[in-house]
């Protein structure tokens, strides 16, 4: 179970401040198969996050149709968990209270909950820091709290949402590797919103190519490099040839918009 | 200029942080306690001896001998007993009254946008007006009793509280709360666990502020009008040209007041534990 469909969705809202419509994303149509890695990359301001927000239920799409086992969202659901970005974690709950939020909310019985608490922050290597507050963890342990609670619901699908953009590069590569670990045991469908093209590659099956606002699927790239993958694929031809290809396609979009906020830039 | 260089600590090393591998030693512990005491203790000397020299009258300053002397001899009068009971009673049931009901009207106005509408101008205007001018009225209204003295002291901590209240769930980060409507909580569980535990910090700083106004609402109340209590206290013997009296009434108010800002700041740290500890240590 977890298979996702998107059937021309379209997010249009009025903007007070300038008075006028603005379209972030333009009938975006995608299936992700059950069980399936799916990334989505693009330039700045190209509508991933707020199309991730719609998958979750946080924002309504203006048209079209989403369908999660042939069932519509509306609004969140226990089916569907997010892994945030960076500083979403409760910062007066210890990693304990803050895993057990989503059973919590759930009205899980403290006992069940405890124990499952227990079991997926020893699943992403955090025993003994129950009781730590999330200022006294690294960025990177931060972020192993937040998949740590969003599997604690058990989801069947995970929406990620640059999980990693804050953590340094080393940290961030050996994330990578711990969630396809922790991906493979599990098999949730996974929808992952990066920044980074070799992130995207490395973690998925399909990397979905996503053109500046209004956003828009411009290319879905099935990833065929076997699992379980090492992070020193990377250096493959293969992998690097995959890499060239995503970044040939966004290379212009993201100069041209370069330029242009470096005309703003040299105007003001 | 090598020993000039070496004693003026350099920016690097005030902001050096040292974490402690073992509980720190007694003194370190209350190394603030120890310094604030110390300044203290230093200003009681010099007064003291500028009296003995007669580089001032005694009459217009007292001294700290004199003063300690009439704390031994008040201490043993059932009536300044009383009187502090009075002042504290006077405290109490206004204090305790303004922070009951402002938490409450803070959250409300806080929480609900429109009921924020309604009570947004009444808090600001009534924040700015000077609450002393009010004296005459609340007086003609109550008598200078007990009752005029209670309402006055709410009147002053009040606002405080509804303000810092207000401003505490009106800031409530939207990421967190966003993040509790991803898993679907409740209002009442976003209010919980999300708003509450952000604005308590602002809550408690209210309170400490608010008591601050309140102990000096009730010397005021009390200096205006009033048949007992540490104001009238003051005042009466002011008339009469007991400086000592008046000088250890003002050091009764003063150390009553420390202990409640002091009392109130360590219930705020104790309530962010979560919070990482900001500012030099030195």
């Amino acid at each position: 179970m977890g298979r996702l469909q998107a059937i021309d969705v379209c997010m249009e809202y009025f903007q007070e401040r300038t008075g006028s419509r603005l379209s972030a994303i333009d009938c975006l149509n995608l299936t992700i198969e059950d069980g399936s890695f799916v990334s989505i990359v693009g330039p700045s301001g190209c509508g991933k996050t707020t199309f991730l927000k719609i998958v979750d239920g946080l924002l309504e799409a203006s048209s079209g149709e989403l369908l999660l086992d042939g069932k519509p969202i509306k609004g969140p659901g226990r089916e569907r968990a997010v892994v945030f970005q960076d500083a979403s974690l409760f910062p007066w709950f210890t990693v304990e209270r803050n895993v057990a939020y989503g059973l919590e909310c759930q009205g899980v019985p403290a006992n069940d909950a405890r124990q499952r608490v227990r079991r997926f922050i020893n699943m992403v290597g955090l025993q003994s820091f129950e009781r730590h507050f999330p200022y006294e963890l690294s960025g990177g342990m931060q972020q192993r709290v937040n998949l740590a609670r969003a599997l604690a619901v058990d989801p069947e699908l995970l929406l990620m949402d640059e999980p990693f953009a804050a953590l340094d590069a080393q940290t961030r590569e050996v994330m990578q590797e711990e969630l396809l670990n922790i991906w493979s045991q599990s098999r949730k469908t996974v929808l992952f919103i990066t920044h980074a093209i070799n992130e995207a590659i490395y973690l998925s099956d399909r990397v979905i190519v996503m053109g500046p606002r209004p956003g828009r699927v411009i290319a879905d790239i099935t990833v065929d490099i076997p699992r379980p993958r090492q992070l020193s694929i990377k250096r493959t031809p293969k992998f690097i040839e995959y890499e060239d290809q995503v970044w040939s396609l966004i290379e212009h979009q993201v100069k041209s918009s370069a330029e242009f906020s470096g005309q703003v830039a040299s105007a003001g | 200029m090598a020993t000039a260089a070496t004693s003026a600590p350099s920016a690097g090393e005030l902001r050096l942080q040292r974490r402690p591998l073992k509980q720190p030693s007694w003194w370190v512990r209350n190394e603030r306690l120890a310094l604030g005491l110390s300044g203290f203790i230093g200003l009681l000397i010099v007064w003291e001896a500028a009296v003995r020299l007669k580089l001032v009258r005694e009459l217009f300053a007292s001294s700290p001998s004199a003063i300690a002397l009439t704390f031994v001899q008040e201490f043993q009068l059932r009536s300044f007993w009383e009187g502090v009971g009075v002042s504290v009673e006077e405290f109490a049931l206004g204090y305790v009254a303004a922070v009951i009901s402002g938490i409450i009207v803070g959250l409300i106005a806080g929480w609900y946008r429109r009921a924020n509408y309604v009570a947004a101008p009444w808090i600001a205007a009534w924040y700015a007006t000077p609450h002393i001018a009010l004296v005459p009225l609340i007086i003609l209204w109550f008598g200078i009793g007990l009752g005029y003295k209670v309402f006055y002291v709410f009147l002053v901590s009040f606002f405080a509280i509804v303000i810092n209240t207000m401003v505490g769930v009106q800031t409530s980060e939207l990421r967190y709360i966003e993040v509790a409507r991803s898993f679907r909580a409740r209002d009442m569980t976003i209010f919980r666990t999300v708003v509450l535990p952000g604005t308590l910090p602002f809550i408690l700083t209210g309170m400490r502020l608010a008591a601050t106004h309140a102990w000096v609402g009730v010397v005021v109340a009390e200096l205006i009008g009033a048949n007992a209590g540490l104001g009238f206290m003051i005042n009466l013997n002011g008339r009469m040209l007991h400086t000592n009296v008046v000088m250890m009434g003002v050091i009764i108010l003063g150390i009553f007041g420390i202990i409640l800002s002091e009392g109130l700041s360590r219930v705020e740290r104790r309530f962010e534990a979560w919070r990482p500890r900001v500012g030099a240590d030195a």
